[in-house]
């Protein structure tokens, strides 16, 4: 045994542990309020709970684009619906026409813009029809409007 | 739509409403998807899953479902009692006659997403067996959506005149003898 004497068994350790603990506590007391339980008061707990979070946070950067791009979807393809067609062959025909418009700003149009949005859908629906003639006709009836395409 | 104000516009964007869907002879997975839809709130521009923007859906006429194929023997349902011994299987017949709701309601509750919004989203579905409804769902429904299946008509419906037009693919002979 080393510490053979009472005084030598104290320890000189940091003096500023206490402030330190109140320093996370009040530096994350936004992240630590929607917390459940005693996660969001006691140092050890919280501690674990706050890295947890930081991880949380940068694996879901990847996931919120995912997320915020199938909800765009889905919205879009419940406006084309109420317009009598689906999703796929909106944005199949939109694309034909060249009409590079994001999923994001389409679905704002559908939500915003109701009747701008009628007339992408009624565009896309005149492309289909044109693509069917050119497919099942026999090459004798002139290309349509909107298949000449000017931007590349 | 420009005539209102942005508060009547907001409150009729986000307004819950009643579907009415009849079930005679339709068969049942198209209705139940049709319901689902509606339950999710999916057929809005502005849906999203925390916002509760699903809508009430009615189905009436339950008792007259029709099944393609022969579903109505062939297909069965489960279920367990919790007991030892106490697995059920039923086949879609005594099922439907022991409770004529019940296969319109497993098929939407299966067709439902897998999450707490479900059995809300189910207790916003009403079934009836029949034509009859209460009135005060009476009063609030607002629309009734198309059937998903063209109901075909029976040979006493057409008239002779058409049975007659139609055309004959085969005439017997005279001394053929039909079975």
């Amino acid at each position: 045994m080393v510490f053979l004497t009472l005084s030598c068994w104290i320890r000189n350790r940091g003096p500023d542990r206490f402030w330190k603990v109140q320093e996370l506590l009040k530096h994350h007391a936004d992240l630590l309020s929607h917390f459940r339980g005693r996660k969001n008061r006691c140092y050890k707990l919280a501690v674990l709970a706050v890295r947890r979070a930081f991880v949380y946070a940068t694996k879901s950067r990847k996931l919120k684009k995912r997320n915020m791009r199938t909800l765009w979807i889905t919205r879009i393809a419940a406006a084309t619906r109420e317009h009598n067609m689906k999703y796929p062959i909106l944005m199949h025909n939109l694309n034909k026409c060249s009409v590079q418009l994001n999923r994001r700003v389409i679905s704002d149009i559908a939500i915003t813009e109701p009747r701008t949005f009628l007339s992408l859908a009624k565009l896309a629906r005149a492309r289909q029809q044109e693509g069917f003639r050119a497919a099942l006709g026999d090459g004798k009836e002139p290309s349509g409007v909107l298949s000449r395409v000017m931007l590349q | 739509m420009s005539s209102f104000s942005r508060s009547a516009q907001q409150w009729a964007t986000f307004a819950r409403s009643w579907f009415l869907i009849d079930a005679r002879m339709q068969p049942p997975g198209k209705i139940a998807t049709m319901c689902s839809v509606r339950l999710q709130g999916k057929h809005k521009p502005i849906y999203h899953a925390l916002s509760d923007c699903g809508d009430h859906v009615v189905v009436i006429n339950t008792k007259h479902i029709a099944f393609s194929g022969n579903k109505w023997e062939q297909k069965v349902y489960s279920s367990h009692t919790g007991f030892p011994g106490g697995f059920k299987q039923v086949t879609a017949a005594q099922l439907h006659l022991k409770d004529p709701k019940a296969i319109v309601r497993l098929a939407v509750y299966g067709m439902l997403p897998r999450n707490l919004h479900r059995r809300t989203m189910m207790q916003r579905l009403h079934i009836f067996p029949e034509d009859e409804l209460p009135d005060d769902i009476r009063a609030n429904l607002t629309e009734e959506l198309p059937q998903p299946r063209e109901i075909p008509r029976k040979l006493s419906e057409y008239t002779q005149e058409e049975i007659d037009a139609f055309p004959r693919l085969w005439i017997p002979p005279e001394d053929y003898k039909m079975k």
